[in-house]
């Protein structure tokens, strides 16, 4: 099956790319659409199985791949309104659409693989799509922003390539050339230390890129400025937990090897940094998208501050990657609707948001308070257990620093947000600003309902996937 | 005898430290092709002909002639410059460069005889840092990607010292460099200099809080 | 005693085959090949103009510079034979003794009192300070690769069986060959034609001398280059038995002069300040050789 969705996938890209009719261009969208969901609910169904000697459906993979098809729905939705509004050539609509289809793909398929060279090849594949994705305005700007962000992927992937090269060579001492990761786990314990410690830290930077933590967080940033709304809800949520997938599956692996509480330590230094990095940018910055952008560094800081942890954290940090994910991408959902208002990014042109689109002042007040991990949101429940898995494990001080950068973080994501919601707009006219439907912004109130229902009430089958997502971790 | 390729690889290395003008950088470029080519074919013979004649034919079509041919045409194409503008002098260059290949020979003898001969390891890490401290260094775009391009030598050294037992990572080292040259070179450098009518890193300051 | 007769022998030709080389390449038919010994002997049958603003030194300078050169040429072995002065280490008094005549001849040249001088003197010396890491390097390599710390013993010792030791001994010449350039002012670092720009290293600290002492140090220059050539031609006599040695010796000077000759032709002088960054690159790649050599011993041990 995973054969048959990966053809399918390339198939619809590539016909979305040459085709120039509207309609076709649409029909294409909602088959690809039903082929996701489609194959999720397969894999569902078929879980712990493998496909194709590459592709194993985990628990993890499982929950990965529900969230991408929920979020993937409302991305496509708003992609069609943003390209009906932006009066873009047809050439320029199919390589959009080829390039959001293709990036799907990809990370579905890097959730599933079971061999860290061939997630490594399709994190490769979200880096072309995603440029094409980010350079669909073509002006000055967003050509920096998309060669940044080559750059920067390129580099990071050729780290990630040189620890699959120090990776096999020890594996070569151990007797054996397979590279999947449950062989990995199996030979943790025999392989040599230091090689293994140089192969974590070069996969470690590599993913940082995609996951958006110190060092390499730096080419996102300017990505999901730059981006589409639709498609910089998509890098900030789903690809980020693609990053999150690559650094887990090897840290599971090398939690059975002796430098296991090394590898803690390197993840927890940058994950502070992340989100000291991210509290001193969110003070300053006053491009909207940008300070969106900086919020999802600061959460996946705070993830692998619980991955680093211990204990509660793991479960914690997988329900964390996936709340956040539904909440980051409600709110770039929303900015296209502030960017067609205001017709700019910037904190200081926008203002009065309630006057002019009720509906969607709500989703961004709502989303605040989620986002900010306030109570009813979900995002309370993860964080909650990742102080206490830092509690728990006497990581005193830390707790206490991240503690005063996340009142850094609220108190700057509240003053731009009240700014938007409630002060009046600088220089801004009222004439010609668009009337929005209010239905458009009933796809962030369900994700945002999803993230309640989720945290607070969720599913027992939904508590045991993540419970067997981390059941390989030591306790 | 590959030995004596790896050797003179690293003197490569020091001539892109005091190179000064950005068809020295091609050149060399392409003399690394060459000499990579030579290593590939010396060291591969134990995996199947289909897979040596492959590896072989991208490094030299590749490395030694295409990306050569199509840099030259993006400077003459967007005019650029013929001096590679650095950031710290060549003399100096040249001594950072030297200090990067003795430190990753002292570091190559913490590696406990284990696996991997230590002249590919000191070859391909120093080649690694001097392709990161010519992207960090120089001012033009178009010697970022060629930094860029000097890592992937590297890169490709060190799978070819497990190529004899592991040629499906020789094959992908392949493809990052197809992936870097196609989409790096081919798409964004022609573009960035349509657009950018100074191909100078100044230029993308742009971009910030 | 036989490396300094052929060393003196040699040199009588050397430059001579140089600027016919040099003439032939530009389509010229050139000086004859002793042109430059019959200089030297007109000079020596002149009589020396001193300035007046000159000193002690001045005068002194190119005799301690011409014989510090002869002191040198008698530690250079010849294949199996020694030296005339032959001990442990004698490389470093080797390096050192060229060292004092170099000295002597930068304080004669600031002697004049001349800024156009000094000015030669100080690129002199700096050029000088870059090129000695890599003598040294070269020598500490080659003997510890050979394990003795003599001239003659290094180089009868120095066998060429794996194919990393041929590189060594490539890599080898070329760092000589550079010096050779570099200790003489010849092109890539310095113009020997050019007499009236501000772009000469050696040329100009000689521009006061006259008579006999200006015979003196040009034929020093050919001493110097004999003594390299000698050098270069040591690294591989070495390994072939002793009667093949004196063709080979000759065989090999006659080649350096024809490519030094080639190497002036072609290639034009580097900018100034290109000229220490070239010479640092040659400690470099004598550093390279050094690693070799670990790397060597490493494998062999």
């Amino acid at each position: 099956m995973t054969g048959i969705y990966l053809v399918g996938a390339f198939i619809t890209g590539g016909l979305l790319f040459f085709n120039r009719n509207r309609l076709l261009n649409y029909l294409l969208v909602i088959a690809f659409l039903l082929l996701q969901s489609g194959f999720t609910v397969y894999e569902y169904l078929h879980i712990h199985t493998t496909d194709l000697n590459y592709f194993t459906a985990d628990a993890l993979a499982v929950l990965l791949l529900a969230t991408l098809t929920i979020i993937s729905i409302p991305a496509m939705y708003h992609s069609y309104i943003f390209i009906e509004k932006n009066n873009n050539t047809a050439r320029e609509r199919g390589i959009y659409f080829a390039a959001m289809v293709v990036l799907l793909t990809a990370i579905s398929a890097a959730y599933l693989s079971n061999h860290i060279a061939v997630t490594w090849v399709f994190v490769e594949l979200t880096t072309l799509s995603a440029s094409a994705l980010i350079y669909h305005r073509r002006n000055n700007r967003s050509l920096e922003g998309t060669w940044k962000y080559v750059f920067v992927c390129a580099i990071s992937i050729t780290l990630i390539f040189i620890g699959i090269l120090f990776l096999s060579f020890t594996l070569q001492q151990a007797g054996t050339d397979d590279l999947s990761f449950s062989v990995l786990m199996r030979k943790a314990p025999q392989l040599n230390l230091f090689w293994l410690r140089l192969a974590f830290i070069f996969i470690f930077t590599g993913f940082t890129a995609k996951l958006g933590l110190v060092p390499m967080y730096t080419a996102g940033i300017d990505a999901k400025d730059k981006a589409p709304s639709p498609a910089g809800a998509l890098l900030s949520s789903v690809l980020m937990n693609m990053g999150f997938v690559g650094i887990f599956r090897f840290y599971i692996v090398i939690a059975y090897s002796p430098i296991f509480s090394w590898v803690n330590h390197v993840i927890m230094i940058a994950a502070v940094l992340s989100i000291f990095v991210a509290a001193v940018y969110m003070t300053k910055v006053k491009n909207i998208k940008r300070m969106f952008a900086y919020s999802s560094i600061e959460h996946m800081g705070i993830v692998m501050t619980g991955v680093a942890a211990g204990g509660v954290g793991y479960y914690a940090a997988i329900l964390h990657i996936i709340l956040h994910a539904f909440v980051k991408s409600g709110f770039f959902f929303q900015m296209g609707q502030i960017y067609r208002i205001y017709k700019s990014k910037s904190i200081y042109d926008v203002g009065n948001y309630f006057k002019y689109n009720l509906t969607g002042s709500i989703v961004i007040l709502l989303g605040f308070f989620f986002v900010t991990a306030m109570p009813p949101s979900g995002l309370f429940v993860s964080e909650f257990m990742i102080f206490r898995s830092l509690f728990e494990a006497d990581y005193w001080p830390v707790l206490i620093f991240i503690m005063l950068l996340l009142t850094v973080i609220i108190w700057a994501l509240g003053k731009n947000i009240f700014k938007l919601l409630f002060s009046p707009a600088v220089d801004f006219t009222e004439e010609g600003v668009e009337n929005i439907h209010p239905a458009e912004s009933v796809s962030q109130f369900v994700l945002l309902a999803l993230v309640v229902y989720l945290g607070l009430n969720p599913p027992p089958q939904f508590i045991t996937l993540i419970q067997e997502a981390v059941k390989n971790l030591p306790h | 005898m590959t030995n004596v390729l790896l050797i003179i690889f690293t003197i490569t290395l020091l001539y892109l430290g005091i190179a000064h003008r950005l068809l020295t950088y091609v050149k060399i470029l392409a003399f690394q092709g060459v000499i990579l080519f030579g290593i590939a074919f010396l060291e591969l013979i134990q995996i199947n002909a289909v897979n040596l004649a492959f590896v072989l034919l991208e490094t030299i079509v590749f490395k030694a002639i295409a990306i050569p041919l199509f840099l030259n045409y993006v400077m003459k194409r967007n005019r650029i410059a013929r001096d590679a503008e650095p950031f710290l002098p060549n003399f100096i260059s040249l001594i950072i460069i030297t200090l990067i290949i003795i430190v990753t020979f002292i570091l190559a003898n913490a590696i406990a005889g284990s696996g991997i001969s230590k002249i590919y390891f000191v070859v391909a890490v120093s080649t690694l840092f001097t392709g990161l401290y010519l992207i960090v260094t120089r001012h033009k775009i178009i010697t970022h990607v060629m930094g860029y391009l000097v890592i992937e030598n590297g890169v490709f050294i060190l799978s070819l010292a497990v190529g004899n037992s592991m040629p499906m990572l020789v094959n992908l080292g392949i493809l990052l460099d197809v992936f870097a040259s196609v989409f790096l070179l081919g798409i964004f450098v022609n573009r960035i200099g349509d657009v950018l009518k100074d191909v100078d890193v100044d230029q993308l300051k742009n971009l910030k809080d | 005693m036989i490396s300094c007769i052929f060393i003196l022998f040699v040199s009588l030709f050397f430059t001579g085959i140089v600027n016919r080389t040099k003439s032939i390449a530009s389509g010229r038919k050139g000086p004859g090949i002793l042109q430059p010994v019959k200089d030297v002997i007109r000079l020596f049958r002149k009589g020396s103009v001193y300035s007046r603003t000159t000193s002690v030194i001045f005068q002194v300078a190119p005799s301690i510079y011409f014989t510090s050169v002869i002191m040198a040429i008698l530690i250079v072995p010849f294949g199996h034979y020694k030296g005339v002065i032959s001990f442990a280490g004698d490389f470093v008094f080797f390096a050192y003794v060229l060292g004092t005549g170099k000295f002597f001849s930068i304080i004669s040249a600031l002697d004049t009192g001349s800024s156009f001088e000094g000015m030669g003197a100080s690129r002199e010396a700096l050029f000088s300070m870059f090129a000695e890491p890599a003598f040294f390097i070269l020598m500490g390599s080659l003997a510890l690769l050979t394990g003795h710390t003599s001239f003659q013993e290094i180089f009868s010792s120095m066998h060429f069986g794996s194919s990393i030791s041929y590189v060594l001994g490539a890599l080898a010449t070329f760092v000589l060959v550079m010096l050779t350039m570099v200790e003489n002012s010849r092109m890539p670092i310095d113009d020997p034609k050019t007499h009236l720009e501000l772009t000469m290293v050696h040329e100009v600290m000689i521009l006061d001398n006259s008579g006999f002492d200006l015979g003196m140090i040009l034929y020093t220059t050919n001493l110097k280059f004999a003594m390299y050539g000698a050098l270069i031609a040591n690294l591989f006599m070495g390994s072939f038995p002793p009667y093949l040695t004196i063709p080979i010796f000759l065989c090999i000077q006659f080649l350096f002069a024809i490519a030094v000759g080639i190497l002036e032709s072609f290639t034009a002088r580097f900018r100034m300040n290109h000229n220490a960054q070239y010479i640092l690159a040659l400690s470099s790649f004598s550093l390279l050789i050094f690693l070799g050599v670990l790397l060597v011993l490493g494998q062999f041990n």
